[in-house]
């Protein structure tokens, strides 16, 4: 179990996070969404035992995440979300090292070395980002542990390697493990976990099920009628907030519970093209964002 | 302590203490072969043509003439500070302050060992390594002085010499191991770490200048004590003591200033 009580954690620039209440129960995959710089390495940083809170604990399986560091990172896996491995290793060495650190075979590393076609015999400093990524991986993994905190994962891993690592997570969590995973990805989240914290500005602004997320995210759909300012109005008409761009494209946000409402409003109309706007985590969220910030400024 | 960590401290780093070995070992080297009871009048003959001043700032005096006067004042005085000095800021920064600059501290302590525990090892390493290179400098200043000019080396005082030397770079180390486990930043850290050693050597040498500014020989661990009164009495007790302490103290402090800090990493 992973649990924070009134983390709050400031760096000197008054930035941190804040308050975090949270409870990831035994056995369940949690996403932590945000956006760059919302507090999610911070949060990492205390449940590793890095930093100290100012205020409130963290605790893994009942020990204090900064006094008891050691005894819990005997049942911890992670991957930092920036990878940065001793200098001047082979791979192979490196995760020989990680074995003798932690004074045990690691069961898994051939099976997770085949999983992720990787090849750890040269050195380091000459591997891509995604090698690094699958090494970081393999070492996060490979003595099973029973809790696993995984920053931004799958960042610099190919589309084949990603789905093979979602479903190495939906193995493990099969499995009972305990994972808190940091992403800004939604759609990878989407896929793996079963409860998703969302923070922004070091404060966690949602915390539910991944299916009540699906449901209130908001997608922005780009459509080209054959009568640009007919369309506008009958989706207007209809309660979506479209809006004309310049170009004639009108762009328009519906939450998750309306896209079958969406649908049917513009089956009527004369569509040119409807695409889905590619959008960065936080237009996601929007809804969310928004409710966050009017808390915040109470 | 880390066996684990050891055996890795030990595979990264020993080649430098290789390095800085081979290089002390051939000044050593020379200076014995380069050793003639005959000429050493002649030496200080030319000698007298340098100004005095500079020559006692470099840590040479010129009223000696056995090899283990000789070696205490030619090397004693001034390399066998300045080098391992060297060596002392090196290391220091790469066993703490780079691994948590760049993160990869992370992954130490992404194992079941405390921070106390990596960085005990560490400074161990530290100090076990400036231990050995005087211990093979000393033995490798006897076998010399046996081969060349058989029966001329007072071993037990150049022992003493090498031992009270061993420990003012082992409060060198521990000078640079501090703020290395102090600072997340490596700049701020080496800056510390190798500007007071640098500040300390420098004193001594200008206390060595003449009468009037011998205090600032105090001021430097490093001007705590004389070569040449090392080879002439009995195991200097005291100042070995004031060094080794030192060292302790310092080791202590980072481990605690370690334990406690935060690692942005």
């Amino acid at each position: 179990m992973i649990e924070s009580h009134g983390l709050t954690l400031t760096y000197p620039g008054g930035k941190g996070v804040f308050e975090l209440d949270f409870v990831i129960e035994d056995g369940k995959t949690t996403g932590y969404l945000g956006p760059n710089g919302a507090g999610k390495t911070t949060t990492i940083r205390a449940l590793l035992g890095f930093m100290k809170p100012d205020r409130g604990r963290a605790a893994i399986d009942g020990l204090d995440c900064f006094a008891d560091a050691p005894r819990i990172q005997r049942r911890l896996g992670t991957i930092p979300g920036e990878i940065s491995f001793p200098e001047k290793m082979s791979g192979r060495e490196f995760l020989r090292f990680m074995n003798d650190m932690r004074g045990e075979r690691g069961k898994r590393e051939a099976e997770l070395l085949a999983l992720f076609d990787l090849d750890p015999s040269g050195r380091i400093a000459k591997f891509s980002k995604g090698m690094k990524q699958k090494l970081g991986i393999v070492a996060a993994f490979m003595h099973d542990p029973q809790v696993l905190i995984l920053d931004e994962p799958t960042s610099g891993l190919d589309p084949l390697m990603q789905s093979r690592f979602v479903a190495l997570i939906r193995q493990e969590r099969d499995r009972g493990k305990t994972i808190l995973m940091s992403s800004h990805s939604f759609e990878e989240v989407d896929k793996t976990c079963d409860q998703v914290l969302i923070i922004r500005e070091g404060r966690i602004i949602h915390e539910g099920s991944t299916e009540m997320l699906r449901r209130s995210r908001t997608r922005t759909y780009l459509l080209q009628a054959a009568r640009p300012d007919a369309a506008a109005s009958a989706l207007t008409e209809a309660g979506f907030p479209a809006r004309a761009t310049d170009n004639g494209t009108i762009e328009v946000p519906v939450s998750g519970d309306a896209v079958d409402r969406f649908i049917k409003t513009v089956a009527a109309l004369q569509v040119v093209d409807l695409n889905v706007k590619h959008q960065s985590l936080e237009e996601h969220f929007m809804r969310f964002y928004q409710q966050g910030g009017e808390e915040g400024s109470r | 302590m880390s066996l684990a960590l050891l055996r890795y401290t030990i595979r990264k780093n020993g080649l430098l203490l290789v390095i800085f070995y081979a290089v002390l070992a051939f000044y050593l080297a020379v200076m014995i072969s380069m050793y003639n009871p005959e000429d050493m009048a002649e030496i200080t003959g030319m000698l007298d043509l340098f100004p005095e001043d500079l020559m006692q700032a470099m840590g040479f005096s010129q009223q000696v003439s056995d090899l283990t006067g000789y070696l205490a004042s030619w090397l004693y005085g001034l390399l066998m500070l300045a080098f391992p000095m060297v060596y002392c800021i090196i290391l220091s920064q790469r066993l703490v302050v780079r691994k948590v600059d760049s993160g990869s501290m992370a992954y130490l302590l992404a194992t079941p060992n405390s921070r106390i525990r990596i960085i005990v090892t560490l400074g161990a390493y530290a100090l076990l390594s400036v231990g050995l290179l005087f211990m093979l400098l000393f033995g490798t200043g006897v076998a010399l002085a046996e081969a060349i000019h058989p029966g001329q080396l007072a071993t037990k005082q150049f022992l003493h010499l090498n031992i009270t030397t061993m420990l003012v770079n082992q409060l060198v180390i521990m000078i640079g191991f501090f703020f290395s486990c102090l600072f997340n930043d490596a700049s701020r850290a080496g800056g510390f770490s190798a500007g007071l050693p640098i500040a300390f050597l420098l004193l001594n040498m200008l206390g060595g200048v003449s009468e009037d500014y011998q205090w600032l020989k105090r001021l430097s661990p490093y001007g705590w004590f004389d070569p040449l009164e090392q080879i002439q009495g009995e195991m200097p007790w005291t100042v070995n003591l004031v060094y080794a302490s030192g060292a302790a103290v310092l080791f202590g402090a980072a481990i605690f200033v370690f334990k406690r800090r935060q690692l942005p990493i």
